[in-house]
C-alpha cells in the first residue's frame, strides 16, 4: 500500500509542477485597466475625497501606468521632463517583462498608496495576481517587480508636490464681519476644505494664478448692480424650474451633474451622508465611454485617461487657486439673509467659495483634452451616474457637455452665472495648455 | 459521578465563600410578579414607523404618582406609547391593581407622551393629563383629561376644558403663573422638521400649531390659549422635550425653564407678574446643554435658592464617547452663535447652582454629573434621609442613531438608494444600530456642589432603557421610592430600604381655592442649624409628575426647629418644633403676610457707571489658533489685554495703560481732577500691529523718569513686521520714545521690574506649541541670566520667600511647577522648596499670609477642576509633543489616564484631521475607540517629548518653615481657571483680603465654556465668599486682569477683560 501511495506521488507530482510551468501568455486589455480604474472610483466614493484630492488620486496611478507604456510602445512620449519635475522612470532589463501587466500592477500600487481603505485594494489586486500567477508565473514576478519599482518611483516624486505638507496647514478661517466674504453653509457648516490647495505643484501649469479669471463682479447688495443681478437669477431660475418640479429639464440637469461626494441628509433622528462620484471622476467616466467606444486599445486607454486627469489635476489647483482669492459668498447665504429665508438650492451647496465654479472649471479642461485627443463631434451617451440612480444623457461632443455642466450648477442653485462662464473658459484654458505642452504621443 | 456529589456541599460552600455577600443596596427592584405593575412600554417598530421616520420614536411614555382615590396610598399611571395606558391601585403593602379598564383611564390617542396627575377642577381629587403626538405619522386623537369622579373611575373631558390639543405633545405642566388661584397650563411640544438648516434663533418667533409650546390660561372652567400676549415662543424649532417651573428668582411668580434638543436653545422664563413672561435665557446662563431632554430643580446647597439640571447625552464610557457623534467644531460654534443668534451649548448635563437667582454657577463636571450617557429623566431628592439632596438620572435608548460607524454605513452608497426606493433595508439598517442600554445612575450629594456616584451601591439594577420616572412614598415609610417607565421591559419600581433608619419629614398641603395641593408653595426646614428649601412642582423630570408632597432628610436629628411655609398667595405660616418621622398635612390657616426679606443691599464693590473715564473695550482679532494647530489644548493668542499702573505724567496720581489686541491700539489714560483722560499717543496707534499681553511701568530710578514695558504674544508669524518684539516706551515730553528688546521669535508670558532688575518670562514658540523658549533677566535693560528651557511661563513675582532680606522670584507656568529662584547678592539660583510634584496649568501667583502665621503662603490659579481635563501626581494628564506624520511641523497629543491607561481625549477625526495616517490605520471608529495612546500613534510616540500636569486644582502654598505644601480651594474656586488675584484691605477690617477671578473660553465646544466663576474673596483659611454676593458681575466675562487704582487715595477695582468692556467698581462704598 505505502509502496503505491508513493509510486503515485512520484508521478504525480512532477505532472502537477509541470503543469504550472506550461504558461500563457499574460493578456491585459483596456477592460482591465477601465476596470482598475473603476475599482478606485468605488473605494474613493466609500473613503469620501474632496473633489480636489480626488483629482490628484486619478492622476498620479495613470502617470505611472502611462510612462511603463511608454517604454515599450514608440508611439507614446515619456512625460518625463514635460511635466514638473519628472525624471525618467528606471529602465527595465528584464526580457520577461509584459509592459502593459506592469502598467496595471503599478497602477494598483500607486492608487493604494493615495487612498484609505487599503484592504479594498488588497483584496482586489491579490485576486488578479492570483490569476496571473497561475497564467504565468516568471512573466506575472518579472511584471510585478518591475511595476512595483515604477510605483516607487513614481510615489517618491508625487510625494514632492507638497500634498503632505498642506494636510497641517491652517485650516480656513472665515471673515464674518466682511457680507461678501465665504461663509459656511448649511446644513453641515462645514469648514472650507482644501485652502491651500494653491500650493501643490501643478503638472503643467507654470503656477496655480496662471489662468487667474477675470473678478467676478464686484460685491453688491444695490438692487440695479450686476452682482445683485446675479444673485436674483439665481433665486429666479431655482423658483422657476422648482415650480416645473422635477421633470423640469433644468432639474435633471442639475441632479446629473451634482457629483458631489458628500450630502448630508436628515432623516428622523438621523444626520447622514449620500456620497457620489466628484467632478473628476464623471469625467474620467467620460474617458472611459470614450476609450470604449472607439475601441481604444490598451496603450490608447491608458494615454487618454493619463492626459485627461493632468488636465484635471491642473484644473483644480487654478479653480482653487481663485476661490481663496476672491473667497466669494455663496448665493444660498445671500439668497437667505436677504431674499427669502427659507430657500434652499437644488443641490447641496459644497463646502467651498464660489468663484470660479470647480466643476465648469474641469469640464472645461477635460472636454478641451477629450476632443484633442477624440476629435470634435464625438457623440456619446454618458451613463456615469446610472449606478447613482440617475439616467443616461446624450451629448453631441465633449464640449456640449462641459457646457451643460457648466450651467448645471446656476440650475443647481449653487453658482452665480459669472462662476460658470468665467470657469469654463479658465478651464478651457487650462485644456488648451496641457494640449500644448505635452507631446505624449507621436503623431 | 460519586465523587463530584460528594464533594457537591464543600463545593457549594466554596462558592459562597468566593464571592462576597452582596451588600444590600438602597433600592430593591420590586418584581411585576409581587407588585403586580406588569406595565411594559411595548414599541412596534413596523416599515413606516421607526426611528428612522420619527426621530422620538424612543422618547417612552409618561408615568404619574399620586392619590387618586384619597386613600393615603400613592397609586401609579402609566402612559404607553402604543399600547393602553394603565392605572394601578396601590392597595398598601406593595400591592397593587390594574383599573385601568373600569376605571375609563385607558386612552385612545395613537401615541401617548407625557403623563400628569393633577387635581384640574380644584375638588381635591386628583385628575389626570395625557399629552399625545397627533398630526404626523398618521397619529390620531388628541391630549386627554380624565376627570376624576372620585369613585375610582375617570371621564375624559378634554375638550370641555378645551385641552383636548391636538399638537406634536411631550409633556405638560400646570402652574398657576397669574397667582388668581386656579392652575394654568403649559403644553411642551416637540418639533420634528430636519435639523438640516438651523436657520436663525428668530424663527421662534413664528407660532407653528403643532410644534410650538403653548400656554392656556384657566379661566374657571376653560382653558385659553394666551402663548402669545404671555411672550412664549412657539416656533417650528422648538424641540422641547423638558420642563420644570420653579420661582426661579423668587418674585412670588413661577418662571419656566424649557430643555429643548438640538441646536434649538433653552428657554428661560421670567414670569413679569402682569401676565406676561420674558424669555432670558442668554441673561441668565453662560451655556447649556445642547440635546437637552429632562430638567429637575431642587435647592442642593441650602441657600434657599433654586437650582437646575439640564439633562443630554455625553456617555461616561470612553469608546461609547469615541464612536459617538460629538460637539460642534469651532467655526461651526461661533457662526451659530454669533450669526444665527443662538446660545452657546455642549453637549452634557449641566448643573446650574443658583446665584441668587441672578446667575447660575455651571458645575457639572466638577460635581461629577456630566456625563450618564443618553439621559431622560433627573429627579433631585433626599433619598438616603442625610438632610443632603441626591440626585437620579434614568437612561438608555434602544438604538443609538448617532454611532459614527453606523452614520458611515448607511452612507454608503447602496444602502442609501435602497433606503429611498424601498423599505427593505430598514431592519437592516435598524439592525446596524449599537443597543444603548445603560444602567441608571444614582449620585449621592454633598451638599457643596459633589454627587459621588452610587449606582452600584444603591441599585442592582441591570443595563435598560428607562425614560419618564416620578418619585413618592409608595410604601409610607418616610422614605422615597422611585418608578420609571421602560421602552419593551416591564416598569421598574425601586423601593427605598432606608426603612427608619435616618429620620424625616413628609409633608402634603391643603391649600384654598382650585389650587388644592398648594402647588408653589415654599417650604423653608430648619433644623440643627441647617436649612432645606423646597418648592412643590410635581412635574419633576421627563414626561412624568411625582406624588405631590414635600419631603425633608432629616439624618439623625429628633426634631425640625421651625418651618416657614410661604403660601402661593404671599402668606405665611411659621410652625415650630415639629417633631421627625411623620406625614404632616399643612392647612392654609393662621397664615401672615410674608415679608420679603431685604436682599443686603450695601455689597462690597459697586460698579461705577461713568468708568471714571477709563474707556476701553478689548477686541480681539478674529485669529484662531485651533486653525493653524488643531490639536493644542487651548489657545495661546487670548491672553491679553495686559494692564499696567504707574505714575506716567509725575503728578504723583496713578495713570493706566492697557494693551491692546492685535490691530487695536493700546491706551494710556491719565489721572486729573476729573477722572481720567485718554491720550492718544501716534506711537501707540503705529504700534497697533502687536498683541500687547503683558505691560510694566517701572520707575528708572537714575532718571526717576517711568517706562513702560510692553510684552507681545498673539501667536502669529508676521513675515514683514516683527510682531512678536517686545517694546519700551519712554515719555519725553508729549512723545513716547520706542526702544524693541526681548526679539526673540517667542509668544510672550510675563514682563515684571523691581529696581534695576527685568524679568522677562517667555510663554510659547509662535505656531509651536511645546518649543519651549528661553526666557531672561535683564539688569539695566543687559541680559544678567539667561533661563534656557525654563518653562511656559506665565506669571511670576518678586518676592523674599526665604525671608533672607533680598529680593527673590517666583516663576510659574503651563506643564511645569512653580519655580523658586533665590537671589544670592545678585545672582539668581533656583532652590526647591516644593515637596511634591506640582506640574499645572497656572495662571496666577500672590504672596498671601493665609493662616495669619506670620510666614507667607502663596495663593496660585490653576485650571480649575471643572473640565474634562484630569490629572493627579500618580496619573498625570499627559501631552506628547512631536512631529509625528513627519511632514515638518509639530503636533501635540493630550491624554488622560483611566484605570491606569492613558488615552487621547480627542476622537478619531480631530487626531486624524492633523495625522491623516491614522485614517489609513483605522478603518472604522469602533476600532479606534477604547484604544490607548500607544495603540493609536505605535512606534511615533518613542521620539515625542511628553509634558505633564499633576495638580489642576488651584489652591495655597503653604509654608512650613520656608518648604511649602499644596492645598487645594474647595470646589467653588474650582470652576473655571483663575486667572488673576489682587490683594488690599477691601472691607476695611485691617486685615488684607485676596480677590480671585477668572473665566476662560479658549477652548474647543468638546471643552465647553468656563464662564460661570463669579470671582472669590478669599479672607483666610477656609473663608470665601463668591463675588456674586460682594456686588460683582464676572460671570460671561474672561477676566485677565484686577487692579487698584486709587484716586485722591481712594481706591478703586479696575478689571479687564479679554475681548469685552474694561470695568470700574468701587470698593467698599
Amino acid at each position: 500500500m505505502r509502496s503505491i501511495h508513493k509510486t503515485i506521488l512520484l508521478f504525480v507530482l512532477p505532472m502537477i509542477l509541470a503543469g504550472c510551468q506550461k504558461s500563457e501568455p499574460i493578456v491585459i486589455t483596456s477592460t482591465d485597466f477601465q476596470n482598475e480604474v473603476d475599482k478606485v472610483t468605488e473605494i474613493m466614493i466609500h473613503d469620501i475625497f474632496s473633489p480636489p484630492v480626488a483629482s490628484r488620486i486619478f492622476a498620479y496611478p495613470n502617470i505611472a501606468a502611462f510612462e511603463i507604456i511608454t517604454q515599450s510602445d514608440s508611439s507614446y512620449r515619456s512625460l518625463a521632463g514635460q511635466i514638473k519635475h519628472l525624471s525618467p522612470i528606471p529602465k527595465n532589463e528584464d526580457p520577461l517583462v509584459n509592459y502593459q501587466l506592469a502598467a496595471l500592477i503599478a497602477h494598483m500600487d500607486v492608487s493604494k498608496s493615495v487612498i484609505f481603505s487599503e484592504e479594498r485594494m488588497e483584496s482586489y489586486r491579490d485576486s488578479l495576481y492570483q490569476v496571473w500567477g497561475k497564467q504565468n508565473e516568471s512573466e506575472f514576478e518579472a511584471s510585478k517587480n518591475y511595476g512595483l519599482a515604477v510605483a516607487d518611483y513614481i510615489k517618491k516624486w508625487m510625494d514632492s508636490d507638497n500634498y503632505k505638507e498642506t494636510r497641517t496647514m491652517p485650516k480656513f478661517t472665515v471673515i464674518t464681519e466682511d457680507p461678501s466674504r465665504w461663509q459656511p453653509t448649511p446644513p453641515s457648516y462645514m469648514d472650507g476644505i482644501e485652502p491651500h490647495w494653491d500650493k501643490i505643484r501643478p503638472f503643467v501649469l507654470d503656477s496655480a494664478s496662471q489662468f487667474k479669471p477675470t473678478p467676478p463682479p464686484a460685491f453688491s447688495l444695490e438692487k440695479e448692480s450686476p452682482f445683485f443681478k446675479e444673485l436674483s437669477e439665481v433665486y429666479n431660475i431655482s423658483e422657476r424650474i422648482t415650480a416645473v418640479g422635477d421633470d423640469s429639464e433644468e432639474v435633471q440637469i442639475a441632479q446629473f451633474w451634482d457629483c458631489n461626494p458628500y450630502v448630508s441628509v436628515t432623516r428622523g433622528h438621523l444626520m447622514f451622508a449620500t456620497k457620489k462620484i466628484t467632478p473628476g471622476a464623471h469625467w474620467i467616466g467620460i474617458a472611459e465611454i470614450a476609450t470604449r467606444d472607439s475601441k481604444s486599445n490598451f496603450n490608447e486607454t491608458v494615454y487618454a485617461y493619463t492626459k485627461t486627469s493632468i488636465g484635471i489635476f491642473d484644473a483644480f489647483i487654478s479653480c482653487w487657486d481663485e476661490k481663496y482669492r476672491s473667497n466669494l459668498i455663496r448665493p444660498e447665504t445671500l439668497i437667505n439673509q436677504h431674499i427669502d429665508e427659507n430657500w434652499k438650492p437644488i443641490l447641496q451647496t459644497p463646502p467651498f467659495p464660489e468663484y470660479s465654479s470647480g466643476h465648469s472649471v474641469v469640464s472645461g479642461a477635460s472636454a478641451t483634452v477629450l476632443t484633442n485627443i477624440f476629435g470634435d463631434n464625438f457623440k456619446f451617451l454618458d451613463d456615469t451616474e446610472l449606478p447613482y440612480g440617475l439616467p443616461i444623457r446624450t451629448f453631441s461632443s465633449f464640449n456640449k457637455a462641459a457646457q451643460e455642466a457648466a450651467i448645471s450648477r446656476m440650475y443647481g442653485g449653487i453658482h452665480y452665472r459669472a462662476a460658470v462662464e468665467n470657469g469654463l473658459q479658465q478651464g478651457i484654458s487650462v485644456g488648451n495648455l496641457v494640449n500644448e505642452r505635452l507631446q505624449m504621443k507621436v503623431e | 459521578m460519586k465523587l463530584i456529589l460528594k464533594y457537591y456541599p464543600l463545593l457549594l460552600l466554596l462558592i459562597f465563600g468566593a464571592c462576597e455577600q452582596p451588600e444590600e443596596t438602597l433600592f430593591q427592584l420590586l418584581p411585576a410578579s409581587e407588585s403586580g405593575i406588569t406595565f411594559e412600554n411595548t414599541l412596534t417598530e413596523t416599515d413606516s414607523l421607526n426611528i428612522l421616520d420619527y426621530l422620538y420614536f424612543y422618547n417612552g411614555g409618561g408615568v404619574a404618582m399620586g392619590d387618586i382615590n384619597n386613600d393615603g396610598l400613592a397609586d401609579l399611571y402609566f402612559s404607553s406609547n402604543q399600547g393602553k395606558n394603565k392605572l394601578y391601585l396601590n392597595k398598601g403593602n406593595l400591592k397593587f391593581e390594574d383599573i385601568s379598564e373600569s376605571a375609563g383611564v385607558q386612552g385612545t390617542s395613537s401615541w401617548n407622551t407625557g403623563a400628569v396627575m393633577v387635581d384640574v377642577n380644584g375638588d381635591g381629587w386628583l385628575d389626570i393629563y395625557v399629552s399625545a403626538v397627533v398630526g404626523i405619522n398618521g397619529f390620531e386623537g388628541h391630549n386627554e383629561l380624565f376627570i376624576n369622579n372620585q369613585d375610582h373611575t375617570f371621564s375624559e373631558k378634554s375638550a370641555e376644558y378645551r385641552l383636548d390639543l391636538q399638537c406634536y405633545g411631550t409633556s405638560s405642566a400646570f402652574l398657576d403663573y397669574d397667582l388668581d388661584g386656579d392652575l394654568d397650563f403649559y403644553i411642551v411640544n416637540h418639533a420634528v422638521h430636519t435639523q438640516e438648516s438651523f436657520g436663525r434663533a428668530q424663527i421662534r418667533n413664528v407660532r407653528n400649531e403643532k410644534t410650538g409650546d403653548r400656554l392656556l390660561r384657566n379661566d374657571g372652567d376653560t382653558f385659553t390659549d394666551v402663548s402669545e400676549e404671555a411672550g412664549i415662543y412657539g416656533g417650528v424649532n422648538g424641540y422641547g422635550l423638558g420642563i420644570a417651573v420653579a420661582d426661579f428668582n423668587k418674585d412670588g411668580y413661577p418662571d419656566i425653564y424649557i430643555g429643548n434638543d438640538f441646536h434649538e436653545d433653552d428657554y428661560f422664563y421670567i414670569n413679569n407678574g402682569d401676565g406676561t413672561f420674558t424669555e432670558s435665557l442668554k441673561q441668565y446662563f453662560g451655556h447649556t446643554s445642547r440635546f437637552s431632554m429632562g430638567n429637575d430643580v431642587a435647592d442642593i446647597n441650602h441657600d434657599g435658592w433654586p437650582d437646575l439640571i439640564s439633562l443630554d447625552m455625553l456617555p461616561e464610557d470612553d469608546e461609547v464617547i469615541k464612536s459617538s457623534e460629538g460637539d460642534d467644531m469651532y467655526q461651526t460654534l461661533k457662526m451659530r452663535t454669533q450669526q444665527y443668534g443662538y446660545h452657546y451649548q455642549y453637549s452634557r448635563n449641566m448643573l446650574f447652582t443658583s446665584q441668587q437667582g441672578n446667575s447660575y454657577l455651571e458645575t457639572a463636571l466638577l460635581s461629577g454629573v456630566a456625563a450618564t450617557d443618553w439621559s431622560w429623566s433627573a429627579l433631585f431628592a433626599d433619598y438616603d434621609l442625610d438632610g443632603e439632596k441626591d440626585l437620579f438620572i434614568s437612561n438608555g435608548i434602544p438604538k443609538r442613531p448617532n454611532n459614527l460607524d453606523y452614520i458611515k454605513f448607511i452612507s454608503n452608497e447602496q444602502i442609501q438608494r435602497s433606503l429611498n426606493d424601498s423599505r427593505l433595508i430598514d431592519e437592516k439598517a435598524l439592525q446596524m444600530m449599537p443597543s444603548g442600554k445603560v444602567a441608571n445612575y444614582f449620585f449621592k450629594g454633598d451638599g457643596q456642589l459633589h454627587f459621588e456616584n452610587v449606582s452600584q451601591k444603591w441599585s442592582s439594577a441591570q443595563p435598560g432603557i428607562s425614560g419618564a420616572s416620578a418619585l413618592g412614598d409608595l410604601d409610607n415609610d418616610g422614605d422615597l421610592d422611585l418608578v420609571t417607565n421602560n421602552i419593551n421591559e416591564s416598569a421598574s419600581v425601586y423601593i427605598n430600604t432606608t426603612n427608619g433608619k435616618a429620620n424625616y419629614l413628609k409633608i402634603e398641603l391643603a391649600y384654598q381655592g382650585k389650587n388644592t395641593k398648594g402647588y408653589g408653595t415654599k417650604i423653608y426646614c430648619y433644623a440643627n442649624g441647617l436649612m432645606q428649601y423646597q418648592e412643590l412642582y410635581t412635574v419633576r423630570g421627563f414626561q412624568a409628575s411625582s406624588q405631590p408632597l414635600l419631603h425633608f432628610g432629616l439624618g439623625n436629628l429628633l426634631k425640625v426647629d421651625s418651618l416657614q411655609i410661604v403660601w402661593p398667595d404671599r402668606s405665611e405660616q411659621i410652625l415650630k418644633d415639629v417633631g421627625v418621622n411623620q406625614n404632616l398635612l399643612v392647612s392654609h390657616k393662621n397664615t401672615h403676610p410674608s415679608i420679603v426679606k431685604a436682599v443686603s443691599n450695601d455689597p462690597l464693590f459697586r460698579k461705577v457707571d461713568d468708568n471714571l473715564g477709563i474707556d476701553f473695550v478689548h477686541r480681539e482679532d478674529n485669529h484662531t489658533d485651533f486653525n493653524y494647530q488643531k490639536l493644542i489644548p487651548y489657545e495661546v493668542s487670548d491672553r491679553g489685554p495686559c494692564v499696567a499702573i504707574g505714575d506716567l505724567d509725575g503728578d504723583g496720581t496713578d495713570d493706566i495703560m492697557i494693551g491692546g489686541a492685535k490691530d487695536q491700539p493700546a491706551q494710556v489714560f491719565i489721572q486729573n481732577t476729573d477722572g481720567f483722560q485718554r491720550i492718544d499717543y501716534p506711537e501707540l496707534i503705529a504700534d497697533s500691529i502687536y498683541e500687547d499681553v503683558t505691560a510694566e511701568i517701572a520707575l528708572q530710578e537714575k532718571s526717576n523718569t517711568y517706562s513702560i514695558f510692553v510684552g507681545s504674544g498673539g501667536n502669529v508669524i508676521s513675515p514683514s513686521v516683527k510682531v512678536l518684539d517686545d517694546r519700551k516706551y519712554k515719555i519725553e515730553g508729549s512723545q513716547l520714545k520706542k526702544e524693541n528688546f526681548n526679539t526673540d521669535l517667542v509668544n510672550t508670558g510675563i514682563i515684571t521690574s523691581w529696581r534695576d532688575l527685568t524679568f522677562i518670562g517667555n510663554y510659547t514658540s509662535p505656531l509651536d506649541f511645546g518649543k519651549i523658549p528661553t526666557s531672561y533677566l535683564l539688569k539695566e535693560g543687559k541680559i544678567l541670566q539667561s533661563f534656557e528651557a525654563l518653562g511656559m511661563i506665565t506669571n511670576a513675582i518678586w518676592d523674599d520667600f526665604d525671608e533672607d532680606g533680598q529680593m527673590d522670584l517666583i516663576v510659574i507656568g503651563e506643564w511645569m511647577a512653580p519655580k523658586f529662584f533665590k537671589n544670592m547678592s545678585g545672582k539668581f539660583k533656583e532652590v526647591h522648596p516644593l515637596k511634591e510634584k506640582l506640574n499645572g496649568l497656572w495662571q496666577a501667583i500672590i504672596p498671601f499670609d493665609i493662616d495669619s502665621d506670620g510666614d507667607m503662603d502663596y495663593l496660585l490659579g490653576n485650571w480649575g477642576l471643572n473640565s474634562k481635563f484630569s490629572a493627579s501626581s500618580n496619573a498625570p494628564m499627559k501631552m506628547y509633543y512631536s512631529d509625528f506624520d513627519g511632514n515638518g511641523t509639530t503636533e501635540t497629543i493630550l491624554t488622560i489616564e483611566r484605570n491606569g491607561k492613558y488615552y487621547p481625549l480627542l476622537g478619531m477625526d480631530e487626531l486624524a484631521g492633523q495625522m491623516v495616517f491614522l485614517r489609513k490605520k483605522f478603518n472604522t471608529y469602533e476600532e479606534f475607540a477604547g484604544k490607548t495612546i500607544e495603540e493609536i500613534m505605535g512606534d511615533a510616540l518613542q521620539k515625542a517629548q511628553v509634558f505633564e500636569v499633576h495638580k489642576l486644582a488651584s489652591g495655597i502654598l503653604r509654608n512650613h518653615n520656608n518648604t511649602f505644601t499644596f492645598e487645594a480651594f474647595p470646589g467653588s474656586l474650582q470652576i473655571s481657571p483663575i486667572k488673576e488675584f489682587v490683594k488690599m484691605d477691601f472691607d476695611g477690617n485691617g486685615k488684607e483680603e485676596v480677590l480671585a477671578a477668572g473665566n476662560y473660553f479658549g477652548v474647543i465646544p468638546f471643552h465647553g465654556r468656563f464662564d460661570s466663576f463669579p470671582g472669590a474673596m478669599i479672607y483666610g483659611d477656609r473663608q470665601y465668599q463668591l463675588g456674586s454676593e460682594l456686588g460683582l458681575n464676572l460671570m460671561q466675562k474672561s477676566v485677565r486682569h484686577l487692579k487698584i487704582i486709587k484716586i485722591s487715595s481712594k481706591p478703586y477695582l479696575l478689571i479687564v477683560y479679554n475681548n469685552n468692556k474694561a470695568e470700574v467698581y468701587e470698593i467698599n462704598p
